[in-house]
Formats: C-alpha cells, sequence, structure tokens
C-alpha cells in the first residue's frame, strides 16, 4: 500500500492495486464520526455497444446500465438496504454517462458494511420476476423526470447538440426501451464491466487505512475472478455538426427556460492536459458569465434573467460541450445579448484582474470542496476513470495564465456548432 | 463524539453568539439567523428584506463590488434562506470561508468574512433615508419570479399545495416567501422601515465553527455589527393544536405526467416534548426510509411509485406523505398508504424495523457531526423550541423507544388533508 501525503492540503491518500485489478483508494479524516465509502465502475449509459476481447461485439438497449444498478441491491435474502439499515448505514447508488457508483455513510459497524458494499455489487442476482416489477419503478422515475423543466431543458439540449454518440441517451432509457431489457442481457453487461480491474472503491472518513485496506484485500483474496480481456467500447463518429439548432419542449413553467450549448470537438488530450483544458475553460466560463460580471449585472438590471442563470462544462475523452441559460422573459433577446457581448469581449479580451479573480474564486471552492466526504469521493472517481488525479486541480489552477484563458475565449464560443434548448408553456405567447 | 467541545455563549450588542471551535474543517462556517412571527403582514417585506440587502452596502454600494469582494476572499461563500419553523419565518445568513492556513494572504479571512456579512446585513446602502429603490424594484421582479417558479418542480409544488390548504386557517399556511399581491404595496421606505423593526426586535443568533475562540468572535463581531438595539428576545412556542374533524381531499390538474400524491397529518407532538423521540422513530418506520413500510409496500411489493416517503416536521408538528405515481393508481396508492398508517396504529411492527429504524436515526445524528452547518442547525433547533437536549441526550432516548410509546404517537396521529396533482385528460 503507498501513502501519498499532501502537506499543503492537511490530507494523506492511501493506495493499492489488488491482484484482481481492483484499485482501492483510502483517505483518513481523523476526527470524523463518518464513514463514506463507494465502489465504482467504469460503465455507464454511454457503454452501449462493446465487445470483450475474444468475445461477441454486443450492443444493448437504453437504460440497461441504470436498471442494473437498480437490480444490483435485489438478494436472493432481500434487499440489501435492509441490511445496510440493520447496521445503521445509508445506502445509495447512482448511474451517470460514464460510471455506476454504489455508496454507503455510517458511523459504526464500518467493516460489516464495507463488507455488504463489496459483496452485494459483485452478487448479481436478476430472475425475470424481480427484472419486470423494476419495470414499473424506473418507468415511475423517468415520468418524474419528464415533469421536472430543468431536466428536460438541460437533456434537450444534449439531445439536440448530439446525433449520434450515445451522451444524447436519457440515462434511464425510455418506457419502450427498458421493456426490452431481460435478465440475460444484465448478465452480460454485468460480466463485462464488474470485474475489479474496471472498478475503484474509494473510502473516506474516521478510519484506518492499514484496517481497511486488509480487509478488503482478504475480502477479495477469497473470490476469484477470471481474468478479463480488454473491454473495447465503440463509439461511432460524431459529426461536427449539432443535430437540430433549435429543440423547444412544452410543460408549465413560469417563465421560459433557455439553455444554449456549444459543442466542441474532442480534444484528443489525456490526463492532466485534459485536465488543463477543463479548468482553463472553467475559469473562462466564471470570467465571463458569473454573478460578478458585467454581462450577468447587465441582463440582471434589464430583467432579462435572475439567480438561476449560469453556466457549466462537461469534458469527456470523446465529447465536451459547455451549456449556458437560465430563466428567462425573452430567449431571443437573451441570446442576442449573449452572443453581442462575446463578440466584444473576444475583441477586448478578459483581463488580466478578473482572471485573477475567477481563478481565486475556483480554487477556493476546491478548497471548501475538500470539507465534503462525499464530494471528495466522487470527485476522485470521476476524474481517475478519466486518468486524472484530483489532487493535480490546485497546482493546474496555479499554473493557468491568462493566454491560456483568452485561447478558450476565442475557440469555444462557435455558433455553427451550437444549439439551444427551449422549455415554456404551452397555448398563447 | 464524547470529546467533541460544546458550543460556547456569549452574547455581543444584542446578537447571541454561538461558537463551536474545532480545527476539522478547512473552513469557518458562519450562520446567522434572524426570526420573527408567521404574519400576513410581515411575511413579504421580510422575505424581500435579505434580496435587498445582497444588492449592495454603504461601503460596497454596487452588486458587482459586493460580489467581488466575496471573490476575492477565495470564492468566500454566502448566501441566504428563508423558511418556516413552527410559526415563525426565520431569515438564515450563511458564510462559508477558507481558513487562513490553505491560503497566503495578509488579513484575517474569519476578520474580512465577518465585517463582510456584519455591513451586509447592518449597514446596507441606502439613498434619502431608505433602501435604494433600483434594488428595491429589482428585488420585487426577483423574488417575484422566485414565487412564481415553485409551480416548475412540481413535487415541490404539491408538497407546498398540500400544507397551503391543511393550514388554510393558521399562519403556517402562508409561503415563507411572501405573496405577490403584497409586492405592489412595498415601497423602499416602507420596507427601509420594516427592516429596521425586524432588526431592532427579532432575536439574532450567529454561530461560528472553526479555529478561533469565543473571545476572538466576541471582538469581531462588535466590530462588524453597527448599533442595532439591545435586548434578546427568546422564541415562543406556539399553542395551537388544530384537531381534524373529517379529512379533506383536494385535486388539482396541470399537465403532468406523473401523479404527485401527498398527504398531511397532524402528529400532536413538536420538538420539545418528551415524545419527539418516539415521533422521530415513528416516521422512520413508516416512511423515513428504503426499509420502511411505505417505500417496501408503495414501490417494492406494489411497483407504483420510484419514491414513497414520510417527513417529520418538528417544529410544527405535521406528518407528510409524498408519492409520484401513475394517475390512474391513486386510489390504490391511497389504500395501501391507509393501511400502513392502520398497521402503525395496531402495532404491526417487528423488531427487525424497530432495530433498522433507531440505527439510521442514530447515524444520521452521529453523522451531524461532521457538517459544520448541521451542528449549528442542530443546535439551533435548541434555541427555537427552549428544549436542552443535546444530539447524545437525543440518541439516548431513541433507543429507549418500545412498541408502546410507537403505538401511543400512532394513536395521537391524524389524517388531516389528501391532494393529488394530476392531469387534465378525463379519467
Amino acid at each position: 500500500m503507498e501513502a501519498k501525503r499532501y502537506d499543503h492540503l492537511n490530507e494523506t491518500l492511501h493506495y493499492e492495486q489488488l491482484a484482481n485489478g481492483l484499485k482501492v483508494y483510502i483517505l483518513p479524516k481523523t476526527g470524523f464520526q463518518k464513514t463514506y465509502a463507494t465502489f465504482s465502475t467504469k460503465y455507464g449509459s454511454i457503454d452501449n455497444h462493446f465487445k470483450v476481447e475474444g468475445q461477441e461485439e454486443v450492443t444493448v438497449p437504453d437504460g440497461i446500465a441504470h436498471f442494473l444498478e437498480h437490480k444490483m441491491f435485489e438478494e436472493p435474502e432481500g434487499d440489501v438496504f435492509a441490511k445496510f439499515a440493520s447496521k445503521g448505514a445509508s445506502a445509495n447508488a447512482f448511474t451517470s454517462f460514464d460510471r455506476t457508483v454504489y455508496l454507503f455513510s455510517a458511523t459504526e459497524h464500518l467493516k460489516d458494511n464495507i463488507t455488504t458494499l463489496i459483496d452485494f455489487v459483485q452478487n448479481p442476482y436478476f430472475t425475470d420476476e424481480n427484472v419486470e416489477k423494476e419495470k414499473g419503478i424506473i418507468g415511475q422515475e423517468i415520468k418524474m423526470y419528464r415533469d421536472h423543466a430543468d431536466w428536460r431543458a438541460y437533456f434537450g439540449l444534449i439531445e439536440a447538440l448530439y446525433k449520434v454518440h450515445p451522451v444524447h441517451i436519457d440515462i434511464a432509457g425510455t418506457v419502450e426501451s427498458i421493456g426490452r431489457i431481460t435478465k440475460e442481457t444484465l448478465y452480460e453487461c454485468y460480466n463485462t464491466f464488474y470485474h475489479p480491474e474496471n472498478m475503484m472503491v474509494f473510502i473516506v472518513g474516521g478510519v484506518d487505512p492499514e484496517e481497511i485496506m486488509e480487509l478488503i484485500r482478504s475480502n477479495q483474496a477469497a473470490k476469484s475472478f477470471k481474468p478479463q480481456g480488454t473491454i473495447h467500447r465503440f463509439f461511432d463518429e460524431e459529426p461536427a455538426e449539432v443535430r437540430e439548432k433549435n429543440r423547444v419542449a412544452e410543460l408549465p413553467v413560469s417563465l421560459p427556460k433557455c439553455l444554449i450549448g456549444f459543442k466542441e470537438k474532442p480534444s484528443g488530450l489525456k490526463g492532466r492536459e485534459l485536465l488543463k483544458l477543463e479548468l482553463a475553460t472553467k475559469v473562462m466560463l466564471d470570467a465571463v458569465f458569473s454573478p460578478s460580471s458585467d454581462l450577468y449585472q447587465g441582463l440582471y438590471d434589464d430583467n432579462l434573467i435572475s439567480d438561476s442563470f449560469g453556466s457549466e462544462y462537461n469534458l469527456a475523452a470523446e465529447y465536451a460541450f459547455s451549456v449556458v441559460g437560465g430563466d428567462t422573459r425573452d430567449p431571443d433577446e437573451l441570446l442576442a445579448r449573449i452572443k453581442g457581448t462575446l463578440e466584444t469581449l473576444r475583441t477586448s479580451g478578459i483581463p488580466q484582474e478578473v482572471f485573477e479573480r475567477s481563478r481565486r474564486k475556483k480554487m477556493g471552492g476546491f478548497l471548501r470542496m475538500l470539507n465534503s466526504p462525499e464530494s471528495m469521493a466522487n470527485e476522485f472517481t470521476k476524474y481517475a476513470f478519466k486518468d486524472i488525479d484530483l489532487f493535480d486541480i490546485l497546482p493546474v489552477y496555479e499554473q493557468l495564465t491568462l493566454e491560456d484563458i483568452n485561447g478558450r475565449l476565442q475557440e469555444h464560443f462557435d455558433w455553427e456548432h451550437s444549439s439551444v434548448s427551449i422549455v415554456k408553456s404551452g397555448g398563447a405567447r | 463524539m464524547q470529546n467533541q467541545p460544546a458550543f460556547e455563549r456569549d452574547e455581543a450588542s444584542r446578537i447571541r453568539l454561538h461558537m463551536l471551535p474545532t480545527d476539522r474543517f478547512k473552513t469557518f462556517a458562519i450562520s446567522a439567523y434572524i426570526g420573527s412571527p408567521l404574519t400576513e403582514e410581515t411575511v413579504t417585506p421580510i422575505a424581500l428584506t435579505p434580496f435587498v440587502l445582497r444588492r449592495g452596502t454603504a461601503s460596497l454600494p454596487e452588486t458587482k463590488q459586493f460580489r467581488e469582494k466575496l471573490d476575492d476572499l477565495y470564492g468566500a461563500g454566502f448566501g441566504f434562506d428563508i423558511y418556516k419553523r413552527g410559526d415563525y419565518q426565520i431569515a438564515q445568513f450563511r458564510m462559508d470561508i477558507i481558513e487562513d492556513k490553505y491560503v497566503a494572504g495578509a488579513n484575517s479571512l474569519l476578520q474580512e468574512g465577518l465585517r463582510f456579512l456584519g455591513e451586509a446585513i447592518t449597514q446596507p446602502l441606502t439613498e434619502n433615508g431608505a433602501f435604494s429603490s433600483k434594488y428595491v424594484e429589482a428585488e420585487k421582479r426577483t423574488l417575484q419570479k422566485k414565487i412564481e417558479s415553485i409551480i416548475n418542480d412540481k413535487i415541490r409544488y404539491a408538497a407546498e399545495r398540500c400544507i397551503e390548504e391543511m393550514c388554510k386557517n393558521e399562519p403556517y399556511r402562508l409561503h415563507p416567501l411572501g405573496r405577490i399581491e403584497d409586492l405592489n404595496g412595498i415601497t423602499p421606505d416602507s420596507l427601509y422601515a420594516s427592516y429596521k423593526n425586524w432588526l431592532a426586535s427579532s432575536p439574532i443568533d450567529l454561530y461560528v465553527v472553526g479555529r478561533t475562540s469565543l473571545s476572538e468572535v466576541k471582538t469581531l463581531v462588535e466590530q462588524a455589527f453597527g448599533a442595532i438595539g439591545s435586548g434578546s428576545p427568546d422564541y415562543k412556542r406556539s399553542a395551537t393544536a388544530v384537531h381534524v374533524n373529517e379529512v379533506r381531499t383536494v385535486v388539482e390538474e396541470l399537465e403532468v405526467n406523473q401523479g404527485k400524491l401527498n398527504m398531511g397529518l397532524r402528529t400532536h407532538t413538536t420538538y420539545a416534548d418528551d415524545d419527539y423521540a418516539a415521533a422521530l422513530v415513528y416516521n422512520g418506520i413508516l416512511g423515513g426510509y428504503p426499509h420502511s413500510k411505505l417505500f417496501t409496500n408503495v414501490r417494492e411489493k406494489a411497483s407504483l411509485a420510484y419514491y414513497a416517503s414520510s417527513r417529520l416536521d418538528g417544529h410544527k408538528g405535521i406528518l407528510t406523505i409524498q408519492s409520484g405515481i401513475e394517475i390512474g393508481n391513486y386510489e390504490k396508492a391511497v389504500s395501501i398508504i391507509k393501511e400502513q398508517l392502520e398497521a402503525m396504529r395496531e402495532g404491526q411492527i417487528q423488531e427487525l424495523e424497530f432495530s433498522q429504524t433507531k440505527a439510521m436515526i442514530r447515524n444520521q445524528l452521529k453523522e451531524m457531526e461532521d457538517s459544520a452547518f448541521e451542528m449549528v442547525a442542530f443546535d439551533y433547533n435548541r434555541v427555537l423550541s427552549g428544549k436542552q437536549r443535546s444530539v447524545a441526550e437525543l440518541i439516548a432516548e431513541v433507543e429507549k423507544v418500545d412498541l408502546e410509546a410507537v403505538r401511543k404517537i400512532a394513536a395521537k396521529v391524524e389524517l388531516d388533508t389528501v391532494y393529488f396533482l394530476k392531469d387534465r385528460k378525463g379519467e
């Protein structure tokens, strides 16, 4: 087991890769009552077309990664939630584009709970009955999201931006697509992606690293996993053009929601270079759109936006896009103003002072995040699956220059490869 | 937990200070609570006030300057929330600032943070002896949008509507953000007058958690907060007990894909009561966790819902049940939920349900210690309710709750209102 000390952050990260390929990270937080543990697989909603070396090529129905996550909690003896509850642990899970995470938080019976976490995820139990029953539950989940205006605006935007790449597929799928899921396909996905080589454990809280690492080592040593061939994940080539320039959905909302997305070509970058691109873009977006910016204040004074206005940047190896917007009384006017400001700003450039302030804000935000065991575990895992080290973030921020930020400002806002997603009320408007 | 220090207390002008020394976190957490009774006349001006305060102060009159100051403090978090606790409307201001040792800077960030907060609350930008009319007009619009936007999140909307219907004849029906129809009547002068009054007469509790001392905090608060009068009133517990004559059902129609079913129940037990721990266990067994009766029966067994849960509002003495269902399954869902309520009354609760629920409650209470703001919120319950009860004491009380105690709670619980949000299509 290795230990890396980050003096300036007052943290130490312990790490070991086990014989079966599983990566285990432990971050002790002295004096903390809680332990938060995650067991994650690099398998998400975008992985719908794959092939394991030496086996068949497979395409699976939309929503299966999420479906699998739901079904994992069912065991022959009953629901795993009950097992966790008996030991005072609060368990949950989530599926995103690129990973599925199983987790618990607890203040006692840590060894039992960690054992339960690892064992239940490594013990799939799918039957025709329990698969069928889950379809009703997930069907309701899908409907719940369809009533959520912010969700519709955001996913509507991704659908509008991407023609081919599976990022545009709803993580839960559709009622129709999950209708086609069988226990056989669930097992196929499980056996491919839930191999320890493709997975990671991250534990943070009031624990003794040696003890916990030994617990996990022994747990894994007692199980056998056939060696896994390389997993090939296929993504059809995504054209530069967007699928639609404008997408509108009707829901009863108090004000229209308007989101603009700018699509970027995959950068081809990896590791720390990819991280630098992400952070430079985020600082640039903050400098342009944050509540401290001139743009924000002007739009607010003209009653075009209010507190819901913001921006974000989503960067992965084979897709990247930004999202800007919020509630507005006049989407066209909002877009025109943003466009105008960006043109002016691209001529003048972002001033040094604004860049420094945004960077400082982001660095402070990172430090504040370290207070939260949940955020640490989730962020670390998210970055690790992209071969990025969370602890490189502060040094990379420090190394950014004004040229980096202004470079991003020039490159990123490509109106030709952008889309707009609007959610508004039906009827006369 | 046995080794953790407790809050230390003092007063600075008319502000009650509460300070928890710790070096476990990378930040200073600061929370200021200002509470006043929920009334029709005051609810909207009080809700509007923090929005105007965050626009500018005497020394940072432009909003941009105000925000840039926060950015310069390493992106210090500054925000406020307005909510109901019992029959009080509470405005909570929060700041989250990096500890000095993590950044290279000259000034104490705690001092800067408290100075900033103090000025934001007590020295707003004024013109002609009142608030800036530009800021007041703009924030009236913002507040209106916020109130109107409640409808965007159908789950939240249904929950609010259920309470509104259930508490028709009580101040609690008022939304903490106020009423749109009141906004027109508010002027910069009237708002300023209500603000001064609010500041001079409401209990103010300021919490600081971090690597500092009570005496340092007291000095800084005295410097940072201007003279705002004297006297620290206590919160009064409301004595009203509402009994239910008959259950009301309210159905509303909007364009929704999924039906939102909400129920409001009276518990006749509040935070300060001796049977509060039993009410916590009751709520936990009924619908507080994934192993609970509602989740198991409505979701897992009947496959009717993705969410089916219950929540206890300890200050008001109300329990709410919420579930998102297929519109056509309304009767079935109501029936299954009522069966669970009946099961609670009959004491059809297994030992495992008890032990699991207690373990989960214990876990939640212990975990609070890892969050500065959660520890603050728990202590503030003490201020609001007048009940001295530490986390350890509450955990001990929860451990002692038995079937008899839960049955007593179940016997008191009365279903008051059923609210259902469905679509416009015919059945």
